[in-house]
């Protein structure tokens, strides 16, 4: 299960969780509509837009009303502590929230108790806490803004509005100083991806990547554009993609989804949002490219499943086959029949699904 | 003799305080807070903080803006509020202005604010972390911005007394004609 987790500014919102699906420019959960406007919506908005066209279970949700005074987002903090290791999500993206550097040292003790390690995602007030607390390392990923960069590698800022103006008049070419100061004085996650003019994928202290194209200046105005980004990531990873690969697809597919929305300074993040779609479309060829056959036969039980790959096998025998099956007997024998006919075969876990990756003899 | 377990208090660690001149005023300001939901504690203030008076009140700083607010609401008499931390710097005081054509947009610390120039009509706010956010930019969105609602007024954290920096600037840039 991917798990999101943030305010949404709807005052009597109570303490809810669900999954969400989209309706229109809003979001239904539970009965309640939440709007796709900045902050943790845009998030959710992105994030079921790549579990839409992955074909993944959407995300599940955990919201309460807050307009800043607070109540809300203790709320969330107080469940998610309860809670978490019983939901033992595989991805857990931490999102709008009033920073509470006590609440989160508690969440992060209880999240230990989940049985396996979610990928853990902080963005926004979440992050702030996280940092204050002396928490960051405990974190997969951070998704900081340039601003909040600056705020990560400055030793004495609890908040983003007190960091030292040497920091704030830094241009952002001098964001890899940054990245290293914030690793070196642990206050960045394992995994950070810098949002602005030019994205930072980096990791213990090196810049793995660089996105700067197609360079789309109006997205910095856009209010939601880098909560975008965050839920595009998180579903990645929740895909199982590589935390850094999903960092850079996510940065670059935001890029072309401004560029294809032909975005201003006044257009809304909705609008962005529904040209993800499209951009998944765009960039799925790619995938062609690396010469790999996909089948997918969730809801389907043996022999169903073998049969296809066999097939697969005997036609295309000297591509990478990938498998989706929903079901342990399926994973089995069709893993069964790879070894057989000499494939090595990899196999994620895709939320409730199995991916399994066979790959030809090399002598072939 | 047996011990009793101490209950074990809710932990908490804020960040800021609130300095006071007289004890009277700051036991007063830690019973308003603490009926209005807020989690705070009564602490001595750190020596370099001090301003005359032992008792200083640790708020979670992020919530400084409502904190201000409700205590000037209660007419509870209080000198400042710091971060705990002497290293930290002071509140970011300079913006930077970025060109877009027909909007400007105006970026204070973590908050950005854009206007169109012609109007003057608030176009999109961005960026910031903190719950008040999303609330003030929808609040803000589509209202000209010398008749907007102030994000100190209806705001509660540090985010959205950067927003209020920034359409401050804003309203200078647009009301004064100098903008780029």
């Amino acid at each position: 299960m991917m798990l999101i987790v943030g305010t949404i500014p709807i005052k009597d919102l109570p303490l809810t969780l669900g999954r969400v699906r989209a309706e229109g420019e809003w979001l239904a959960l539970n009965g309640h509509s939440i709007p796709c406007t900045q902050g943790t919506g845009a998030m959710i908005s992105a994030a079921l837009a790549a579990t839409d066209y992955l074909k993944l279970e959407p995300p599940q949700v955990l919201v309460a009303g807050d307009i800043g005074e607070g109540s809300g987002s203790r709320q969330i903090y107080e469940y998610l502590i309860q809670r978490v290791a019983e939901l033992s999500p595989q991805v857990l993206a931490l999102h709008y929230c009033v920073p509470d550097m006590a609440l989160m040292r508690r969440l992060c003790q209880s999240i230990k108790g989940c049985a396996k390690a979610p990928i853990l995602v902080a963005d926004a007030g979440s992050m702030y806490a996280a940092k204050a607390a002396g928490l960051a390392t405990e974190f997969d990923l951070f998704t900081p803004d340039a601003t909040e960069m600056a705020f990560l590698a400055d030793p004495d800022a609890t908040h983003p509005a007190y960091i030292s103006k040497h920091l704030f008049d830094l241009d952002i070419s001098q964001t890899p100083k940054l990245v290293a100061d914030a690793y070196r004085q642990r206050s960045a996650a394992k995994l950070l991806l810098v949002k602005g003019a030019i994205d930072y994928v980096a990791r213990d202290g090196e810049v793995l990547a660089t996105i700067a194209e197609p360079n789309i200046p109006e997205l910095e105005a856009i209010g939601g554009t880098g909560d975008t980004i965050t839920g595009l990531v998180s579903a990645l990873a929740y895909a199982g993609l590589k935390l850094d690969e999903a960092a850079i697809i996510a940065a670059r597919a935001n890029r072309l989804a401004g560029r294809s929305a032909t975005i201003t300074p006044a257009t809304k993040v909705s609008q962005v949002v529904d040209h993800f779609p499209a951009v998944f479309q765009e960039l799925a060829p790619q995938k062609e490219e690396t010469k790999m056959v996909e089948i997918d036969v969730r809801g389907f039980s043996c022999p169903i499943p073998v049969i296809r790959a066999k097939k697969a096998i005997e036609e295309k025998p000297k591509e990478v086959i990938t498998v989706l099956v929903d079901n342990a007997a399926a994973k089995e024998n069709v893993s069964r029949l790879a070894k057989s006919e000499g494939y090595s075969v990899e196999i994620e876990e895709v939320g409730e699904n199995f991916c399994l990756r066979l790959s030809p003899p090399k002598n072939r | 003799m047996v011990f009793r377990k101490r209950k074990q208090k809710t932990p908490f660690e804020g960040g800021g305080v609130v300095l006071f001149l007289d004890v009277h005023d700051a036991m007063k300001a830690e019973r308003v807070l603490t009926d209005a939901g807020h989690l705070v504690k009564l602490v001595a203030p750190p020596p370099a903080l001090r301003k005359g008076c032992d008792l200083a009140v640790e708020i979670n700083l992020v919530e400084k803006v409502g904190i201000e607010r409700l205590l000037d609401q209660k007419d509870v008499v209080y000198v400042s509020i710091a971060p705990l931390k002497v290293e930290t710097s002071g509140l970011l005081e300079i913006v930077k202005v970025t060109d877009f054509g027909d909007w400007v947009m105006v970026k204070a610390a973590n908050m950005k604010l854009t206007f169109d120039k012609k109007e003057g009509i608030i176009v999109n706010t961005s960026g910031g972390g903190c719950p008040d956010i999303p609330y003030l930019h929808a609040e803000l969105i589509g209202k000209q911005l010398t008749q907007a609602p102030l994000p100190r007024d209806i705001g509660f954290t540090l985010c959205a007394l950067m927003l209020n920096r920034a359409l401050e600037e804003g309203i200078k840039l647009w009301s004064g004609g100098s903008s780029p």
